[in-house]
């Protein structure tokens, strides 16, 4: 079965049919709307979050009507499915890939194999120098870091080699869950290319899927391991030494937050941006998700506040419409404000 | 210093490849310089060189941004720093940047568009340039396949600069195409270098098949006894992806595609795998080849005939520049030529186009001071491609001085697009006579460029009776057994060099 699967198996479980199936195509992609984000955030799902932006609405359907033929999932409504008894113990027997954290690293995995894999092209050639070779990254950014890092490393160029090849094999030989060679074999040196996805997948005969995951499993992984222990992995550290979690807001909520700070309600923001107020409105629960001292008391009463959190705990769902439904007082508006601050709880 | 001292100083060569070192001569004497040389002799060092010489700046005007970043690429992979690429790559501020400091730079490569920006023109105007090179230059010709409208411009730009001197590089190109490019350049006396378009030791062989399902497996057939490694050129994406699968599915050898449909990525790691001989044959379309220097390759074959015998010399050319015996086969089959004439067709916008692009501007009044206000929504409407747009914009930016109505604007871009069609189309009629020639092949594609043969060559083409024979391999070596190496292994490989730890 597909790792992919397995994702989406889990995050099927999690939803408990209470968003559509395309909640979760939004999630693995990373699409920045707020209601993604809110649903990461409620279901506890960050993990999966932006894992693999390039899955074709296509394909996803294929895996969906491939699990719903395998009778791992069953459909509990328009786009709405349920796991089913088999889809629950293939879940338990395979669970999803430990290290996945999109979440904390969909902002650097890029960027992170870029530097990563022309950091061991240059490491390559200078330990058998060759200044002549063809960058296979064109990034300049990524030169310009290269070359200020390198100068910052104090170590003589022909151990580099050695260093950098003895960081990589313990950095791999502290787990057992990672198969190193879809990222290694990817990787070029001295008169050595790396392989192109493609050719990773026939080499190894594996589903191209099974070779994204994969491939973004092991670039977190690393992140995470180097993270965890700077000081183990002197070269490798600085791979990241500058990846600081970003600012959670995106930047059009960035500006209604300093309005918002000057004193400015909702409307007025919305009319002085320009924007509808639901634009507005979902930057403030945005706030709401990630700014913990941001107090959502103006915009819904404190009765009114723990009703929501008691109705939403007493029918187990974060289904907007049920709460609504009975507790006619509260606008969706409050309802999604309440989940945010305190759903994920 | 003599040339050679320089030539091992900067570059590490010992000796120039022919015609090099006359054209450096005849520029270091102070004289405009056509030069034509063939390609994969190193028409860059022709500039490069004098660069160390001549005082000021050195301007290389060239067409391709793609093969721009490359020329970029490799001034700096040898060490030259004071090099940049002025073109539409640039970021505002980057280009600000550049600008405020481009007396630093040495080499300023930029794209006829930019020259087209008066402000980049007074920057330039600033600046010494001892030597104004035109890369391409057959660009400058409406004779020549690749007629670009900036290009005809460049004299009048050559003018406001000053009348630096002067260096025309161009690959295999026809006397009339020399001739527009001297006059168009301004120029009244002039060196002519060209060292002949014959490559002798590649030899020509023409076969001609029933259909694609034959070209097929006479592809495969050809490739399994050829010596390796080659590229097969073909004229689509979908063809070339095809027949890498089929080489690889039947266990030829190591195939992969190359076209411009791949990502950046995917086509960097395979156009240096098959440099680094990782892969024994790459098909590709036309995207391929720009830039590459890989000394041993031995074979080129057409799946597909080329738009024009230019192009066809260009991508053979890619072979034995280690001057080792190659071949360049063609496979043609009965009625090959409509698809270069399709594609013919499609760089040019159709007289429909034009006609519903006018219809469009006057119901709209998208016609201001007898201009068109041309936008993306109008391109995309009209079904334009890129190419085809692009000759719309330049008419409509810079229309001739005598159009003073929309509606002579109109007649005169169907007269242009008549007049390409008609130039392009003979050079496709060019190429299948070749193709159908009884006589040599060789002789007949000298006489094309007004050349002699100066010595008959024994592996000619198979007109003069060449057998493939001598091209094939000894005995079928054996495909290396993937997938055994562990990645430890690997990566040990490519990060520990064991000579270091001794």
């Amino acid at each position: 079965m597909l790792q992919l699967e397995t994702i989406i198996l889990f995050c099927i479980k999690q939803l408990n049919s209470e968003r559509t199936i395309y909640s979760i195509y939004h999630l693995l992609n990373g699409k920045k709307s707020s209601q993604t984000i809110q649903d990461a955030h409620l279901f506890s799902l960050k993990k999966f979050f932006g894992i693999y932006e390039s899955l074709t609405r296509e394909s996803f359907d294929e895996i969906i009507q491939s699990m719903i033929k395998k009778k791992w999932i069953d459909h509990s409504g328009e786009q709405h499915y349920l796991l089913t008894y088999s889809g629950n113990s293939i879940l338990e027997t395979n669970p999803p890939p430990t290290y996945l954290n999109g979440w904390s690293y969909h902002p650097f995995t890029s960027l992170f194999w870029e530097r990563f894999s022309l950091f061991i092209q240059v490491t390559s050639n200078l330990v058998f120098g060759d200044t002549r070779y063809v960058p296979i990254q064109k990034n300049n950014d990524v030169h310009l870091w290269l070359k200020s890092s390198l100068k910052e490393l104090n170590v003589p160029r022909k151990e580099l080699g050695n260093i950098v090849y003895s960081e990589l094999i313990e950095c791999f030989n502290m787990t057992k869950e990672i198969n190193p060679s879809i990222l290694v074999f990817r990787l070029t040196g001295f008169q050595q290319i790396g392989l192109t996805p493609l050719q990773i997948v026939k080499k190894f005969n594996m589903n191209i899927h099974d070779y994204h995951i994969d491939f973004i499993h092991t670039l977190h992984y690393l992140m995470q391991a180097i993270k965890l222990e700077p000081s183990g992995f002197p070269m490798l550290t600085i791979l990241i030494k500058d990846f600081h979690q970003q600012d959670e807001l995106t930047l059009s909520s960035r500006k209604t937050w300093n309005l918002l700070n000057q004193g400015y309600s909702p409307d007025m923001i919305a009319k002085f941006r320009r924007l509808k107020l639901s634009t507005i409105e979902d930057h403030l629960v945005e706030f709401a998700l990630h700014v913990d001292h941001f107090s959502i008391d103006p915009y819904v009463e404190k009765e009114l506040q723990t009703k929501i959190v008691e109705i939403s705990r007493e029918i187990g769902k974060r289904q907007l419409k049920l709460i609504k439904d009975k507790l006619k007082a509260a606008t969706y508006f409050q309802i999604r404000l309440v989940l945010a601050k305190y759903g994920g709880e | 210093m003599e040339l050679e001292k320089l030539l091992q100083k900067h570059f590490g060569y010992h000796t120039f490849k022919t015609g090099q070192k006359e054209v450096i001569s005849s520029i270091l004497s102070g004289k405009h310089t056509l030069a034509m040389l063939p390609t994969g002799t190193g028409k860059s060092l022709c500039y490069q060189l004098p660069g160390h010489i001549l005082k000021g700046q050195i301007l290389i005007i060239s067409p391709l941004l793609s093969l721009m970043q490359d020329q970029v690429e490799q001034f700096k992979r040898f060490g030259e720093k004071r090099v940049i690429a002025l073109n539409s790559f640039l970021s505002p501020t980057e280009r600000n940047n550049v600008l405020r400091h481009l007396k630093e730079y040495k080499f300023i490569f930029i794209s006829p568009e930019m020259l087209r920006v008066p402000f980049i023109i007074r920057m330039l105007q600033q600046l010494t340039i001892s030597l104004f090179v035109v890369d391409e230059a057959h660009c400058i010709s409406q004779w020549g396949f690749d007629f670009r409208p900036d290009y005809s411009k460049l004299g009048d730009i050559r003018e406001k600069l000053g009348n630096p001197l002067t260096l025309a590089l161009t690959a295999t190109a026809t006397r009339k195409v020399h001739e527009d490019i001297i006059t168009s350049l301004g120029l009244e006396e002039i060196v002519k270098i060209e060292s002949s378009t014959d490559r002798p030791n590649i030899a020509f062989y023409v076969e001609k098949l029933a259909d694609y399902h034959d070209k097929q497996n006479r592809i495969t057939d050809l490739v399994s006894r050829l010596q390796k490694p080659g590229i097969i050129y073909f004229s689509s994406k979908k063809a070339a992806e095809h027949m890498a699968a089929l080489l690889d599915e039947k266990g030829i050898c190591q195939a992969m595609a190359y076209h411009g449909g791949l990502d950046q990525n995917t086509r960097i790691l395979i156009q240096q795998q098959f440099i680094y001989d990782q892969l024994d044959v790459i098909c590709a379309t036309s995207a391929f080849g720009m830039g590459i220097n890989k000394e041993n390759i031995r074979f080129v074959i057409h799946y597909h005939m080329p738009m024009q015998i230019e192009s066809y010399l260009q991508e053979i050319g890619r072979a034995g520049r280690d001057g080792n015996p190659s071949v360049a086969i063609l496979l043609y089959s009965p009625g090959d030529e409509h698809l270069p004439i399709q594609l013919a067709e499609g760089e040019l916008p159709s007289e429909q186009q034009i006609d519903w692009l006018f219809e469009k501007a006057k119901n709209e009044q998208l016609i201001k001071d007898n201009r068109i206000e041309l936008s993306y929504q109008l391109r995309d409407l009209g079904g334009f491609s890129e190419i085809q747009w692009r000759i719309i914009e330049d008419f409509v930016m810079n229309p001739p001085q005598n159009v003073r109505s929309a509606e002579m604007l109109k007649f005169t871009i169907k007269e242009f697009v008549k007049e390409r069609l008609g130039v392009k189309i003979n050079n496709i009629f060019q190429m299948k006579k070749w193709v159908e020639s009884t006589l040599c092949r060789r002789e007949f594609i000298l006489r094309y460029f007004d050349e002699v043969l100066p010595k008959k060559v024994p592996s000619c083409c198979d007109l003069c009776g060449l057998q493939l024979n001598e091209y094939l391999c000894n005995e079928t070596t054996p495909l290396l057994k993937k997938g055994e190496e562990k990645w430890k292994d690997y990566l040990a490989k490519i990060l520990i060099n064991s000579e270091l730890s001794e």
